[in-house]
């Protein structure tokens, strides 16, 4: 049997291609690695999701070996398995998309031509997209109507262009103390902004909509409200998913992928044929499997006689910071203490700043509550003011009042991780992973820029906490990569020397290769991925049902 | 300083830091320390859910089985062999601190005696991450979902007066 297409990885990148393929009339083969999961398998059990990980692979059966670059030029390795440090995410039926909060932004037109705006930065290797945000705009509004998207439009500075005025779903309900936060930033003239959410308020598109469950991030969504790639896309579509399909190896000749290899659950080895294929594993996977495909046409690695693949990997740069609302503090006890409620409110006003006469590329802060998780809430109480550990009465009586009569509110920046040589995804000499491969290797570095634009945002933020009343106000701006916001590695562009994937985000260096997670982002805006990662793939999609149309008429 | 990691920045990430940090210490302890005859010797179970109290005196009156919820950790498969060593080699370390001072093990010394061992201990690098390490897993128990046995009715959660997440486990993840 031979496929039309062949998707290696459900998540946010594949499911699109199934999607709009199969309804398409194609014969569509996903392979997941993962299990699958349909809403009623889904609960808040805290300890199963959040602390023993359910939905991401042991460590010592698949791990990754991370390479740190300090700022002197020293590098410190680090066994994942050895200092519980991974980049899983979620390795299940529509990926991590499953797991998350869904905070949707779409990027800027200035994102898609950073070079040219802002300029080049020494150490970075910034390019402009190869398309613009006008090429994207049509697919943004897509997945608005097809995935869900929620929220209420709000003019302001940063506002990207649309082709619809609003949101085809309502904003979620949010908690009365957002009303705070509002009259906080008119005080300081900072423009708030209900966040757009990948959230169905309501039933709508054959699913329900949210419960406010209260436990939304990190876990799989019970309603079917969340727009999952699952729930939103997989579900609704008749592609065929082959699951626990680990696909350890992509075979070539020297212009086309002529076989998927997979290893199935009982590590018994099976072969798929397909006309086109497409690489949709994450970011750091994806470009570890086209490196462990080497063959005598590509010794470096599949499509990589650039020696491109695996370069330029980036995170969300920016970091985190929080304030406490206390009962004495704040009257509005009975609405801090609301349940399920989101808090939803995002600022942009600096997506672009001044400072000394210079313009820099700023980004987004979202505001949101620190999520209900217990636990990790309760361990947090585990040191005093002076940071020293404490327990007995004083450890009981601190976590019961903090969690019982205050409630903290925090926030996340998010911009540029500027690319540079030095950070990239390569495999490892020595360690392989349960399949007897080559385990994914994380050469990481962050950009000392990231931490100054950083800083700048967070610096605003603490601004409003500060004017709503907030205590224990604190921040922290780092260039720790968080695991679950990655790009890059497979870069699309015009210049086959310079990029791995062409405008299509079919590899250069072969006939049927196309990579659809974040892999293709030569720079990652200031946003999370995740409606780009969807709407790029859709872009994508389109182009492959007209090729398939073209190839199956010939 | 306290990184509140939880809407879209993976809370993971936040785990793995601290994590990292005792790892990192844990290669180096456990080729420093010998072996000592008092581990057979000491019921580790019973140190254990003495240490627990001590650390949390709230969970005898929660009625929380946090000790049986350890030696659920101490065989779960999704905790890496590493920490469970740490956690018994912890027991082992706490006991030789104990006869260094008292000439007695853990769970012979008075209230006040304990609490200074735990003092000493914490001073130590080791000693900071085991007990660091021991709360976890306690407030793991207190706050569990009833399922697991440990938080018996759900007494841990009224504590708090928290509300869990619906739907809630129909079994307990192993
Ligand atoms: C807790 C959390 C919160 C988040 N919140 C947000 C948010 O608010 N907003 C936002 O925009 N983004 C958010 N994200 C990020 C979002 O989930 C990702 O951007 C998105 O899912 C990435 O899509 P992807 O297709 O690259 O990867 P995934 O969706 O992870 O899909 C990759 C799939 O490939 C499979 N796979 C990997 N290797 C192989 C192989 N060799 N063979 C077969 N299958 C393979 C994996 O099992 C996985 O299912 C969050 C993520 C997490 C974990
Ligand atoms: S029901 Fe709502 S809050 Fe709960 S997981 Fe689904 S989308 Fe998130």
């Amino acid at each position: 049997m031979i496929y039309d297409i062949c998707i290696i990885g459900s998540g946010a990148g594949g499911a699109p291609i199934a999607y709009e393929l199969s309804n398409a009339g194609f014969n569509v083969l996903v392979l997941e690695k993962g299990k699958d999961y349909k809403e009623e398998d889904f609960n808040k059990d805290e300890l199963a999701v959040c602390r023993r990980e359910i939905f991401t692979p042991p460590l010592k059966e698949e791990q990754h070996v991370i390479n740190e670059r300090d700022a002197d030029g020293s590098i410190t390795r680090y066994e994942g398995s050895k200092y519980n440090w991974n980049f899983w995410n979620g390795s299940m039926v529509g990926g991590s998309s499953n797991l998350m909060s869904g905070f949707f932004h779409r990027m800027k037109p200035n994102d898609f031509k950073l070079k040219s705006v802002y300029g080049e930065i020494d150490g970075a290797n910034v390019v402009d997209w190869p398309i613009s945000y006008e090429d994207l705009e049509p697919y943004y509004a897509e997945i608005e109507k097809i995935v869900g998207v929620s929220g209420k439009i709000v003019k302001h500075r940063f506002l990207e262009p649309r082709s619809t005025p609003d949101f085809p779903y309502p904003a979620l309900a949010v908690n009365g103390i957002t009303q705070y936060f509002d009259e906080a930033c008119k005080s300081l003239a900072y423009e708030s902004i209900p966040t757009p959410r990948a959230i169905l308020p309501l039933n709508a598109l054959g699913r329900q909509g949210c419960s406010y469950s209260n436990f939304c991030g990190s876990y799989g969504c019970a309603t079917g409200a969340k727009g999952s790639a699952r729930a939103a896309l997989l579900q609704r579509c008749s592609a065929t998913i082959i699951t626990e399909a680990f696909v350890y190896k992509l075979e070539s000749d020297d212009k086309k992928v002529t076989k998927a290899h997979y290893y199935d659950k009982n590590r018994v080895s099976h072969i798929v044929d397909a006309k086109i294929f497409v690489v949709a594993a994450q970011a750091i996977e994806s470009s570890r499997l086209l490196l462990n495909s080497k063959n005598e046409f590509f010794p470096n690695g599949l499509s990589n006689n650039s020696g491109q693949v695996g370069k330029n990997l980036i995170f969300s740069a920016g970091g985190v910071g929080s304030g406490r609302f206390t009962f004495e503090s704040l009257s509005k006890q009975k609405e801090l203490m609301q349940a399920g409620l989101f808090f939803n409110r995002s600022l942009q006003d600096w997506y672009e700043y001044e400072d000394n006469d210079k313009k820099y590329k700023g980004g987004t802060i979202d505001f949101l509550f620190e999520h209900t998780n217990i636990i990790s809430r309760a361990t947090k109480e585990f040191y005093d003011e002076n940071g020293e550990l404490i327990w007995g009465e004083k450890l009981s009586a601190k976590i019961h009042k903090n969690l019982t009569t205050s409630r903290v509110l925090t926030f996340e920046v998010f911009n540029d991780w500027l690319p540079s040589d030095y950070c990239f995804v390569s495999v490892d000499e020595k360690i392989k992973d349960k399949f007897d491969m080559p385990v994914g290797a994380i050469n990481l570095y962050g950009h000392p820029h990231d931490i100054k634009v950083g800083t700048h945002l967070a610096n605003k933020a603490v601004k409003v906490l500060q004017e709503m009343g907030a205590s224990d106000i604190s921040m922290s701006i780092s260039s720790s990569p968080p695991p679950n916001l990655v790009a890059g590695g497979c870069r699309f562009g015009i210049d086959p020397k310079t990029s791995v994937l062409d405008t299509n985000c079919k590899a250069h260096e072969l006939q049927n290769l196309y990579v659809t997670d974040a892999s293709f982002m030569p720079t990652g805006g200031s946003v999370p991925y995740t409606w780009t990662i969807y709407a790029n793939s859709f872009r994508v999609a389109k182009h492959l049902v007209s090729r398939l149309n073209a190839l199956n008429n010939y | 300083m306290s990184l509140n990691l939880s809407g879209v920045y993976s809370p993971i990430f936040l785990k793995t830091r601290r994590t990292f940090l005792k790892s990192t210490f844990c290669t180096t302890a456990l080729i420093v320390l010998p072996k000592s005859e008092l581990f057979g010797a000491v019921p580790i179970l019973e140190t254990i859910a003495l240490v627990q109290e001590d650390l949390l005196p709230s969970i005898r009156k929660l009625d929380i089985n946090s000790s049986s919820y350890l030696s659920l950790i101490l065989h779960h498969s999704r905790v890496a062999d590493d920490e469970k060593e740490f956690l018994r080699n912890g027991v082992q370390w706490l006991n030789e601190e104990a006869v260094l001072h008292y000439k007695h093990p853990y769970i012979k010394l008075s209230s006040s005696q304990r609490q200074n061992i735990l003092q000493i201990i914490s001073k130590q690098r080791w000693g900071d991450n085991w007990i660091y390490t021991m709360l976890t897993y306690i407030v793991e128990a207190t706050l569990s979902d009833p399922i697991y046995g440990a938080n018996r009715d759900g007494a841990g959660l009224k504590w708090l007066e928290h509300i869990p997440g619906l739907p809630q486990p129909k079994e307990p993840y192993l």
